[in-house]
């Protein structure tokens, strides 16, 4: 190549690119098709919140590797039940009740009549029973399927729409845990007339000629590509033809991914995506600077929805000093909540003082740990160095010549682990290994691969964590509860299930216990509660920080009918399996 | 008069080069007498501070404060005061890296180019393998296991990966002298191996040496930071990349806060242009006609 | 000749052999596996997981991870001779082919390109300064060219999307095509792709070549001195041919071979750019199957640049005698 071919090389490119620029209407590039099809005022564009994903051909939402918040779950697959956080009840979907007897080990689910899969055959008791036996056979393998195996015994179908479930043993939370989304997604149903005969640790599902996947949502898979997934509108589906609910006004879905925060949040200023992922406050501003129609779950501070993981810093109960309950509470009095707030979070969350998310039904449980003066006698918020300070020399720690405490020679150190994708937690470590430093203690922070903190958290190989393990709690006080029970603890080398920190306290897990098994809203579970709070309390296991943020933009430019605080219709991520009420809910501006 | 003349005539390069370096490298190591640099740390400044030269830094950050003079970013850290603490941490990995990794590959490419032989061929098979391998994958690994992330940590790691490339042309260039006649003559005067490898061969190759470890040092500098931007580095310890890291993260480019990433980069480019002018003027130190084709 | 052909061939088979026990070994070292990162991921969105022991244990076993370390090699070894690539751990039941084979496109197309790019670049800005025929406007702004040298290609990258793309809005910020156009043979998909090309190729293209361009200026000098060239102008032949036949063609072979190696580099340099770009390419592939200790993707991907790197090097090595006939190769010689 020669320079003067060189040279006009370079003219071309430079000449391309002025002519390149785009109007502030139309990003989709140079001779983008805009036929009907992608009109923008029919189509309602959402990001992907976990990521490429990078397997666009597997839609075998059982396998580990598979995804399903890229429309997936929220677009073709309908649940069974719909738990809604905003009013607290399980909304009926696909199934209409599900009942059980007093003894609590049989379930009863019945179907509503007339759902149909989306190639038209009648979704029936059949592929129900074919599913959870499919799930037993290939458990521990298949997602939700060890789940299921501990506490089914046999299925049985009583006639077309009605199946009973026999537990092995009591399980109040039953159909909340597996059937109603309660965190995210759940346990789905797949069309016997297709998976019989798979084995479905290997089948994929994707066949574009025969129209797979097939499940009964309002919407089809159209087109698939590494970056993006289009799904277009089923005019057959069940629910319109049966009368149920009108076809949700959307013709076309897409689901794509642009890459870091920033090329994701001026992507939606300039009106490429409606609804955004988690960004951080900062962005959020500048959204709203570029683009007037943008809004979020609320208008005031924190703006933020509070989803259901809140955070907490994690000890390790076999590492010394950790292991010492009064350690843990002056770890608690050094470290500073609202600053946290401010500096990790720019004001976009709340402290917490418990390990409960705070909606309606955990806060009326807090409630009533504050009134029981509880909260006076262990004062978790309470920022007091000078306290943490006396418990720390009471124990034999003195000033060495660096300025850190230090006993028999050996420093007082604390290395916080965080997983290395989410920078939400990383934030708050920093801050707290300088609230610590600043006390004395001798902390840092550290990244880890998510495997790597994985295996460390269940292997019990580190001191402390900056987490959200606690998680589990929505409507009623067990599963988080249970998280710290007994139960789970192996030895460090193991891989624990739950309670990887190793906090051994026989009369809270006996509470705990206790509570697994009475009914949901037992008036009994409070008494319970309130005596394990105080064990709890006492032993700070593990140290609330802050409540969980999302801080999920919406553009009201094309599409209005979003879920906010004024109009709670349901909760607002749009990664969860609950965006079905969403996008029955959508009206066209008919910009 | 003349001589230093023309010495900054014929060595201007590497005049300016080491000029630029000594600058960025006196900043960062005489900075923290004139600056307060734990002020560098998370929380010791207010949020999101504009440089103190911008006018009307608009709705979404508050009035510039002369304590900042630099700025400050999301988490509350005081650009000024990051940028004096973090650029010798750069460097310093840059030539921990190069020391030891050119120290490696000294020795190596000195014996297999001397000795030759099979064990020549080992090493060249070896240095071969690890340079095909992609460095920036293996490190991004050992980085999640390692239990402590610290410079000198990072510095060694970073060695492993900077080696093969001196041993390459260390053992070309002693093969080109080996049969050059003053090793011949030292041979023949009765010279251990030993003796003319370090005393004959080695003082000869030395401008040559030195800018092969500049253009390592940069090179070492590079890895590190790529890896930092990665979010694989070290975290209460401020480092260049970490700072990109924590910009990306937060989303500086869209919310306007070019003094976040913007200070980082224009040291790097200083420190990267000073170094390659280094590394340009040692070359024609040991190649003169480097400096150019005389004129006709 | 032909000991060497063989002792080259030989060195080249075990330098790939060496490259893959290498990448066989270094991820393994670090705790955790796919199915942890996976669970790990699934308890960020779903809020827990339960029977999550269980279900890494199960995979785990399924995927021979906890066959002793011989086995699971020699399993390697022998899906790498029979040329199949294996599952994905984290990408189950997708295998490494398929994804290499979605994502290779991209890196080649984008990366290969501006290397090459760079390379003629670079190379010619090199010679051009080595050359006395230049005149001296050129010479003076060509350096400045390469001050670009300096800046990261990362750092560059991020640079342009704030100028280019945010900025001006010339050209977009993320992905390899724009949103809703079909891959295939048309206009729109191609001009699109270039659009959204450019930014990425540039970022690299910009900050390679000075590396070139010293160099062939190096080369070219040295080439300047040797007695052909004095030869050729006492000939009275054209300053144009003597740039071009003797000098270029001599000093550009030394640079072949820097440009094999230096595919190796791409590699590398890809993770952080398709990082930086949201490129979809197979360094960003390396990138997530390291992020999620995805043994098998790791090897797979590794294993066929260290071959494509290793072959490039071993067939120019190969053709240097034929090209340069000045260069034996028999024993006593510098080779």
């Amino acid at each position: 190549m020669t320079v003067p071919s060189i040279g006009s090389l370079i003219l071309l490119l430079l000449i391309c690119a002025p002519g390149c620029k785009r109007s502030r209407q139309d990003r989709s590039g140079p001779g983008a098709r805009t036929e009907r099809d992608l009109a923008r005022k029919n189509t309602v564009i959402f990001d992907i919140d976990g990521g490429r994903v990078m397997n666009p051909d597997v839609w075998n939402p059982f396998v580990p590797g598979s995804r399903s918040d890229h429309g997936f779950h929220q677009a073709i697959i309908e649940p069974l039940f719909l738990l809604n956080y905003e009013s607290g009840e399980i909304l009926p979907w696909l199934g209409e009740s599900f009942l059980h007897d007093d003894s609590l080990t049989t379930w009863t689910l019945r179907l509503r009549p007339g759902i149909e899969w989306s190639d038209g055959e009648p979704f029936d008791a059949d592929d129900v029973i074919f599913t959870a036996n499919m799930l037993l056979e290939h458990s521990p393998h298949l997602l939700y399927s060890a789940s299921l195996a501990t506490w089914i015994d046999h299925v049985e179908k009583v006639d077309d729409l009605n199946v009973r479930f026999h537990l092995k043993r009591p399980n109040p939370r039953f159909q909340l845990d597996y059937w109603s989304v309660k965190i995210w997604g759940g346990a789905n149903i797949v069309p016997q007339h297709i998976w019989e005969g798979k084995d479905p640790i290997t089948f994929k599902n994707y066949d574009p000629a025969l129209g797979w996947p097939i499940f009964t949502g309002p919407y089809t898979l159209e087109r698939v590509s590494p970056t993006e997934f289009v799904y277009v509108r089923n005019r057959d589906w069940w629910g319109a033809k049966s009368g149920w609910k009108p076809l949700p006004r959307p013709e076309r879905l897409v689901w794509t991914w642009y890459g870091p925060e920033e090329t994701r949040a001026a992507s939606m200023a300039n009106g490429q995506l409606d609804s955004l992922m988690d960004i951080s406050y900062g962005a959020f501003q500048a959204l709203q600077m570029r683009n007037k129609n943008i809004i979020a779950w609320s208008k005031e501070p924190p703006y933020a929805w509070l989803d259901p993981c809140p955070r907490t810093l994690e000890l390790n109960h076999t590492v010394e000093p950790w292991n010492d309950p009064e350690m843990r509470w002056a770890l608690n009095y050094a470290l500073n909540r609202d600053e946290i707030v401010r500096i990790a979070y720019e004001n976009t969350t709340l402290p917490n003082h418990h390990f409960f998310p705070a909606y309606p039904p955990l806060k009326r449980l807090v409630h009533l740990v504050e009134e029981k003066g509880l909260y006076e006698r262990f004062p978790v918020m309470e920022h007091n160095p000078e306290k943490a300070k006396r418990i720390i020399e009471s124990k034999g720690y003195q000033r060495n010549n660096a300025g850190y405490y230090a006993k028999d020679g050996k420093e007082l150190v604390l290395l916080i682990t965080t997983h290395e994708a989410f920078i939400e937690k990383q934030r708050i470590a920093q801050v707290l290994v300088e609230q610590f430093q600043h006390l004395g203690i001798n902390a840092t922070t550290r990244n880890e691969a998510g495997a790597t903190w994985q295996d460390n958290y269940q292997f019990g190989r580190f001191e402390a964590r900056m987490g959200w393990q606690a998680t589990g709690s929505i409507n009623e006080p067990w599963n988080s509860m249970d998280s710290m029970n007994r139960r789970w603890i192996v030895p460090v080398g193991e891989r624990a299930q739950f309670n990887g920190w190793r906090w051994d306290h026989q009369a809270y897990s006996d509470l705990v216990d206790q509570i697994g098994v009475l009914p949901l809203g037992d008036p009994r579970i409070d008494e319970l509660f309130l005596r394990a709070m105080e064990i709890w309390l006492r032993d700070l296991p593990v140290i609330p920080i802050t409540q969980a943020k999302k801080l999920i933009p919406f553009d009201t430019t094309h599409w209005e009918g979003w879920p906010s605080k004024e109009n709670n219709y349901i909760h607002s991520p749009t990664w969860w399996q609950s965006t079905h009420l969403i996008l029955h809910n959508l009206e066209p501006t008919g910009r | 008069m003349d001589r230093l003349r023309s010495l900054l005539e014929n060595h201007w390069k590497l005049g300016l080069g080491l000029a630029i370096v000594l600058t960025v490298a006196g900043t960062g190591l005489m900075g923290h007498l004139v600056w307060d640099v734990t002020r560098a740390r998370v929380g010791s400044t207010e949020l999101n501070l504009p440089p103190i030269w911008v006018r009307n830094p608009g709705p979404m950050f508050p009035k510039p404060d002369p304590t900042s003079p630099l700025g400050s970013d999301s988490s509350g850290r005081d650009m000024l005061a990051l940028l004096i603490a973090a650029t010798p941490n750069s460097l310093r990995v840059g030539v921990v890296a190069a020391g030891v990794g050119m120290a490696a590959g000294i020795f190596l490419g000195f014996t297999a180019g001397f000795l030759g032989g099979w064990v020549d061929n080992t090493i060249r098979v070896v240095a071969d393998a690890v340079i095909t391998v992609p460095a920036l994958a293996v490190l991004i690994v050992i980085s999640s296991y390692v239990r402590q992330i610290d410079l000198n940590n990072m510095a060694i790691l970073l060695a492993c990966f900077a080696w093969p490339a001196p041993t390459r042309t260390i053992r070309a260039q002693v093969l080109s002298m080996r049969h050059r006649p003053f090793v011949q003559m030292a041979r023949l005067s009765g010279a251990s191996s030993f003796e003319i490898m370090f005393l004959e061969i080695l003082p000869n190759l030395l401008p040559y040496l030195a800018a092969s470890f500049t253009g390592t040092v940069s090179a070492s500098i590079l890895a590190a930071t790529g890896l930092e931007a990665l979010g694989l580095g070290p975290t209460r310890i401020p480092t260049l990349g970490m700072t990109i890291f924590y910009a990306i993260k937060a989303s500086a480019i869209l919310r306007g806060m070019w003094w976040w990433w913007g200070f980082p980069i224009f040291m790097l480019v200083l420190i990267f242009s000073g170094l390659f002018l280094v590394t340009i003027g040692l070359d024609e130190i040991a190649n003169p006609r480097l400096r150019g084709a005389p004129r006709r | 000749m032909k000991v060497y052909l063989l002792q080259r061939v030989g060195m080249f088979f075990l330098t790939v052999w060496l490259g893959m026990t290498l990448i066989f070994i270094i991820p393994r070292l670090a705790p955790g596996d796919p199915v942890a990162a996976m669970v790990s991921r699934m308890t960020a969105q779903a809020g827990q997981v339960e029977n999550s022991a269980e279900i890494i244990e199960a995979w785990r076993a399924r995927f021979g991870l906890d066959d002793p370390l011989p086995i699971q090699y020699l399993r390697y070894m022998k899906n790498v001779f029979s040329f199949r690539l294996g599952y994905s751990l984290a990408y189950f039941p997708t295998t490494v082919e398929e994804m290499v084979r979605d994502t290779l496109p991209w890196t080649v197309g984008l990366l290969a390109l501006a290397t090459v790019l760079s390379f003629l670049l670079g190379n010619t800005v090199g010679a051009l300064l080595a050359w006395r025929g230049t005149p001296g406007l050129a010479r003076a702004l060509l350096p400045i060219s390469l001050t670009f040298t300096s800046i990261p290609p990362f750092m560059l990258g991020i640079l342009l999307i704030y100028v280019f793309s945010f900025g001006l809005e010339w050209f977009p910020a993320a992905g390899n095509v724009a949103r809703g156009i079909h891959p295939g043979i048309s206009f729109s998909f191609l001009v699109s792709v270039l659009h959204h090309g450019i930014l990425p190729a540039t970022a690299i293209i910009i900050t390679t070549m000075g590396f070139w361009a010293l160099g062939m200026r190096g080369m070219m000098i040295t080439t300047d001195g040797e007695d052909y060239m004095i030869l050729a102008e006492a000939k009275g032949l054209r300053p144009r041919r003597i740039f071009f036949h003797y000098g270029v063609r001599n000093a550009i072979l030394p640079q072949v071979t820097a440009l094999a190696l230096s595919f190796g580099g791409i590699a590398g340099g890809a993770v952080i750019i398709e990082y930086i770009f949201t490129y979809p390419g197979m360094g960003y592939l390396l990138y997530q199957g390291i992020v999620n200790n995805d043994f098998v993707l790791i090897q797979g991907i590794v294993t066929i640049m260290i071959v494509g790197v290793s072959l490039a090097v071993l067939i120019v090595d190969l053709l240097y005698p034929l090209i340069d006939p000045r260069i034996t190769y028999r024993k006593g010689s510098y080779g």
